[in-house]
């Protein structure tokens, strides 16, 4: 488990030593555990090799919400109790596109805030797991897994240095 | 790629990262002003004449109000579709602006959200109000019931309106929230007082800004985004059906949902504007919101003021090309003149014509006729609604059924209690949270610094 892992973290100023350093040590092989910065980077994004499925998962709830809608109203207004609006007919499709598209709205966000709370362990109350407070403010953290980082400390460190580190620390990942 | 040098600065003084966190936050960790209770004292007790109309309301019947048979429609329609336009700003700046690549609306998108989310509350007062019987509002979810089970009419645009008014409020909530997850665990790893680290932690969900958590982040900001674009142009669209399907003089009519929504930005990009001169004044927030950004959104205002113009001259002229006597009657004898020509004149003056002091510069940059002429036009809208609504009711096809409208002092009461909602929402937005979006805020700061060594040629633009 996480418990005995040991960090080594590299903390950077801005975003242009984060991503030059992150790029160049991606090209040596080395494993990055993860990393925090105070906006999103898509250079990171990309170079972390995360995929994320939420917009597919959203385009199938939608399909869903589009079936129980139609679905539903067919059902409602034909089947279940049929009203008869001066000779019209029970069907009244057209004008079930307006509902249909709202309530697929509505729906798509529900479900997808809840995929995203769930695959992201983002929930109210949570405790953070923070490896340096300072990654919501103004620093840029690389952190690297010490046991499985794919080179050794000494020129991981070197490698941080030269690209721009401004700290380069150790740290147990059962401490805050 | 955002050019400084082209479009000017988007943040004014060379700010770090941690100086952009601190000046966001500086109202939340400051002492409360002084001025901030009076505002809110005043607010309160608005809201309390409004507490006290609803009470009254709720145990008289609606019959304490100054409809009548004619003008079945007063004061509560009015309001409902003013507040809903004022809520229109919020999904119009985060989603239209964000797709057309906006830079700047990073410094106003949170106000205007927040501005959103409160008049949407607002409005849903006032439909929820006019059923009569409140209690039994669960009557329009449309679920089995043992009430026949008796369903809903899915082809009312009254019940499309519920639909449509429940999800923009749903949705523009939770982008609103999820936008400010970050900004809350800012909060919380740099504030030093223990009860706000605990209180905005709980509501920060854990947020590390790690690589994962940005990149799903993102995607939902995208699905959201995306299909919250609809909403910008159907919940008002919808709004308009509840007139345009009638058949009286003055609403049947096709321009109803492009105009409606049209109106509908206006109004929430003047109240915008309302507040962030107001942000600018009383924060000191000018290094974000600048003179640039005032002027970006007054000059939107003039384009639209245009198209506000345009449709209040084709209504008429189509009245009298129609050649319909109702229509022809209910613009020349009940707008134009008549009764309801105050209404009228006040409507066209500050929305088509007041707006168009917005072509002169000098106008644009200073802050009190800014101000000023946003508030004319909150007015000026509200002045469309009842010119909209009480015209075309009071004197429609048959004169024996003509009756005049006055809204009763709990009608009035109503409304001015929701006035006071507003105004307590939106200090306490400013004075518990952020009132700019820090995380997207420090992303477009790197435009502020020399380009040529801060962003590589071939790098992604951002966004």
């Amino acid at each position: 488990m996480i418990m005995n892992k040991k960090y080594l973290v590299g903390v950077f100023d801005d975003e242009h030593t984060l991503v030059d350093a992150f790029e160049k040590a991606l090209a040596k092989g080395v494993v990055i555990e993860e990393v925090y910065t105070p906006y999103p980077i898509h250079e990171i994004l990309h170079g972390m090799k995360n995929k994320t499925n939420i917009t597919t998962a959203a385009f199938l709830y939608g399909l869903f919400a589009v079936a129980m809608l139609i679905g539903g109203m067919y059902w409602a207004a034909v089947v279940d109790w049929p009203l008869l609006f001066g000779g019209k007919p029970f069907n009244t499709f057209p004008s079930f596109i307006v509902v249909t598209i709202v309530g697929t709205i509505l729906t798509i966000t529900i479900l997808t805030l809840l995929t995203f709370s769930v695959r992201s362990k983002i929930y109210p109350g949570k405790t953070a797991v923070i490896i340096d407070i300072r990654a919501t403010d103004d620093k840029f953290i690389i952190v690297l897994d010490q046991d499985k980082m794919g080179i050794k400390k000494p020129e991981v460190t070197q490698l941080f240095q030269t690209h721009g580190a401004t700290e380069i620390y150790e740290q147990d990942a059962n401490t805050n | 790629m955002y050019k400084t040098d082209v479009r000017g600065r988007l943040i004014d003084g060379d700010k770090s990262l941690s100086q952009i966190s601190q000046e966001i936050l500086a109202p939340i960790d400051a002492k409360t002003p002084r001025w901030w209770y009076v505002a809110m004292g005043i607010s309160l007790l608005m809201l309390a004449w409004g507490a006290r109309s609803i009470y009254i309301t709720l145990t008289q019947g609606i019959g304490a109000w100054g409809e009548n048979s004619t003008v079945a429609w007063g004061y509560e329609i009015i309001n409902f579709v003013w507040w809903i336009g004022i809520g229109h700003a919020g999904t119009a700046f985060s989603i239209f602006l964000l797709i057309l690549r906006q830079k700047w609306r990073t410094a106003i998108n949170r106000a205007a959200e927040a501005m959103t989310v409160v008049a949407v509350f607002c409005a849903a007062l006032f439909p929820l109000m006019h059923m009569g019987r409140s209690w039994l509002f669960f009557f329009i979810f449309p679920y089995p019931n043992t009430r026949g089970p008796l369903w809903v009419n899915f082809n009312s645009p009254l019940f499309w309106d519920f639909m449509a008014i429940s999800a923009y409020l749903l949705i523009s909530a939770s982008f609103w929230y999820f936008g400010m997850v970050p900004d809350f665990a800012t909060i919380r790893d740099t504030t030093k007082s223990k009860v706000k680290k605990a209180v905005y932690g709980f509501f920060a969900f854990g947020w590390t800004g790690s690589s994962r958590e940005w990149l799903r982040y993102e995607g939902l900001a995208f699905v959201l985004g995306g299909i919250a674009a609809v909403l910008v142009v159907s919940v008002h669209s919808i709004v308009s059906t509840d007139f345009a399907v009638s058949i009286e003089p003055g609403w049947h009519t096709t321009l109803f949902p492009p105009y409606f929504v049209v109106g509908a930005i206006f109004s929430g990009f003047a109240m915008v504007l309302t507040l962030v001169t107001l942000m600018k004044k009383l924060y000191n927030m000018g290094d974000f919101i600048t003179e640039n950004h005032v002027d970006a959104v007054c000059r939107i205002l003039v384009f639209i003021s245009l198209i506000m113009g345009t449709a209040y001259v084709t209504e008429i002229f189509i009245a009298w090309y129609s050649g319909s006597e109702y229509e022809m009657y209910t613009f020349f004898k009940n707008r134009i003149t008549g009764d309801y020509a105050i209404q009228f004149w006040g409507m066209f003056i500050f929305n088509a014509l007041l707006p168009q002091l917005f072509w002169s510069k000098k106008i644009r940059r200073n802050l009190w006729i800014v101000f000023i002429i946003s508030l004319f036009i909150n007015l000026g809208m509200w002045f469309e609604r009842f010119n909209i609504v009480v015209t075309s009711l009071s004197k429609n096809y048959l004169p024996s059924a003509w009756a005049p409208y006055h809204p009763s002092l709990v009608e009035i009461g109503f409304f001015v209690g929701t006035l006071g909602m507003f105004g307590a929402g939106v200090l306490l937005f400013f004075r518990y949270i952020p009132q700019i979006a820090i995380a997207e805020v420090k992303m477009i700061s790197k435009y502020n610094k020399q380009q040529s060594d801060h962003l590589k040629p071939g790098h992604h633009d951002y966004e």
